[in-house]
């Protein structure tokens, strides 16, 4: 299992939702993919598109301004 | 003497180039200051043409001028391919060639391309109005014989170029069948890896009832995964399956192949800058702007319009020790045509989400003027128009 960091502070949408994407066609079922984001945007589009795509939204905390938005990849065909 | 590389003839490259030649020509003039433009290209097309090319049959030679007559005066022009920048001792070379060509300041503005190798099959099945004018003419031949059958468009991988335009495309398609009243025959459907129809919502909000009414379906958080050209199947990566009769599909892009693997760019190529002034991560002398940046904006030739500004200026500013320093908005202007000559525009800045903006013929008809005056405001001659239009946008000091 590898992690993936992405950070898309400074940028609003589709910035993060796109980062975010770039990642996932990289990364494999059981991965995480954590994404940093200030614009507030990023945390319901991110539980949307995994909902959408069956991948695994673990989470969202707030860290000094800015949303970290955990991921784990479950919805990749095998 | 201060030597100016810029490498690549596009958008950026030339409107940077004239805007430097104009600020500095007494100083090249005197010999104190060369500009070079780098690229191999003879000719140079108006890209957002493209989409009329593919969706309105016009003539490919139309949107094509030779790169000599946008060249402005005081610019040197070389046509080949830069291969490598070196940052740290300032030289640039060009492909196949050992010489060692110095700068003072070097600015990148190579663009993006149709990237084909990510999606397996996508080459075989694809035909695209990303890659050039004559590409885009496929698609007019391709459709003006179809009589039924389901097509498919939309975004195959990101990023790419032009973020309205394979919405664009659904618009140009439904209003081309409907004209030839096939439209019920013809099943239009839109793919995108996006959860929204596009994805900023105030633009969403806008289209997603066009949709509806024009009977164009949307699948939304499709990512692209494989084609198969013989099955004319399209897998995604969650294993989800689309057949289609024809295939217009946007290809993700890539930057220039001698960017990948640079200590100046990020993983995939994309050269990592300073969203505002542009320098290229902790150097100073090096810019790049437009598509090649690694900046999470549009892909597209306005943002390579004032971000060139932009860095003309601050090079011009220190050359001639006006000190004058300006920064880049993140200013966005894409028009996106709905079809029957309405549009709208996708704009914002940094600071601003983007604007909801009903589709109107007025914003038909500006996007229009846009297109003729493009070849001219290559050589800066609608800067004072440019500068009025986008106000406290166009830079900030």
């Amino acid at each position: 299992m590898t992690t993936l960091n992405v950070d898309s502070r400074g940028t609003a949408c589709p910035g993060p939702i796109t980062d975010l994407i770039r990642a996932y066609k990289k990364a494999q079922n059981g991965d995480l993919i954590v994404l940093v984001a200030n614009d507030p945007g990023a945390v319901p589009d991110s539980k949307a598109w995994c909902e959408r795509t069956r991948n695994e939204f673990v989470g969202s905390k707030e860290i000094e301004n800015s949303f970290e938005i955990t991921i784990r990849v479950t919805g990749k065909k095998a | 003497m201060k030597n100016i590389a810029i490498i690549g003839s596009g958008a950026g490259g030339l409107i940077t180039s004239s805007k430097l030649s104009k600020d500095l020509s007494k100083e090249i003039k005197n010999g104190e200051v060369t500009i070079t433009l780098f690229d191999k290209k003879r000719e140079q097309e108006f890209q957002p043409g493209y989409l009329e090319v593919a969706f309105r049959g016009t003539d490919p030679s139309k949107i094509r001028r030779p790169v000599k007559k946008l060249v402005s005066p005081g610019v040197k022009m070389v046509y080949d391919n830069v291969e490598k920048v070196d940052l740290a001792n300032r030289y640039v070379k060009t492909e196949g060639s050992s010489e060692k060509i110095n700068f003072d300041y070097v600015i990148i503005s190579t663009g993006s391309s149709p990237d084909y190798d990510q999606i397996d099959g996508l080459k075989q099945a694809n035909m695209d109005f990303h890659t050039d004018a004559y590409n885009a003419s496929l698609i007019y031949n391709r459709i003006s014989s179809i009589k039924s059958g389901k097509i498919v468009v939309g975004i195959g991988g990101l990023p790419y170029k032009c973020p309205p335009s394979p919405n664009e495309s659904a618009f140009m398609l439904h209003e081309h069948f409907r004209k030839k009243g096939i439209r019920d025959d013809v099943e239009i459907i839109y793919v995108t890896p996006f959860t929204r129809i596009y994805s900023a919502e105030s633009i969403n909000e806008v289209i997603e009832p066009m949709y509806e009414r024009r009977d164009i379906e949307s699948i939304t958080a499709f990512n692209t995964d494989t084609v198969d050209a013989e099955k004319k199947e399209i897998t995604s990566l969650e294993g989800e399956t689309l057949k289609y009769d024809y295939l217009f599909l946007t290809p993700p892009h890539k930057p220039a192949g001698f960017l990948k693997g640079s200590d100046m760019s990020d993983e995939d190529g994309w050269v990592k800058v300073d969203k505002k002034d542009l320098h290229i991560t902790t150097y100073d002398n090096g810019f790049a702007i437009g598509d090649t940046t690694n900046i999470p904006i549009s892909k597209a030739g306005v943002e390579a319009h004032l971000e060139g500004i932009v860095v003309a200026n601050n090079i011009v500013g220190e050359i001639t020790g006006t000190g004058q320093k300006y920064k880049f908005t993140g200013r966005t202007q894409c028009s996106m045509e709905t079809g029957f000559h309405k549009a709208t525009f996708v704009v914002g800045t940094y600071d601003r989400p983007v604007e909801k903006i009903e589709p109107s013929t007025m914003n038909y008809m500006e996007k229009k003027v846009m297109e003729k005056i493009y070849w001219g405001s290559l050589h800066g001659h609608y800067e004072w128009l440019f500068k009025y239009h986008f106000k406290k946008d166009y830079f900030e000091e």
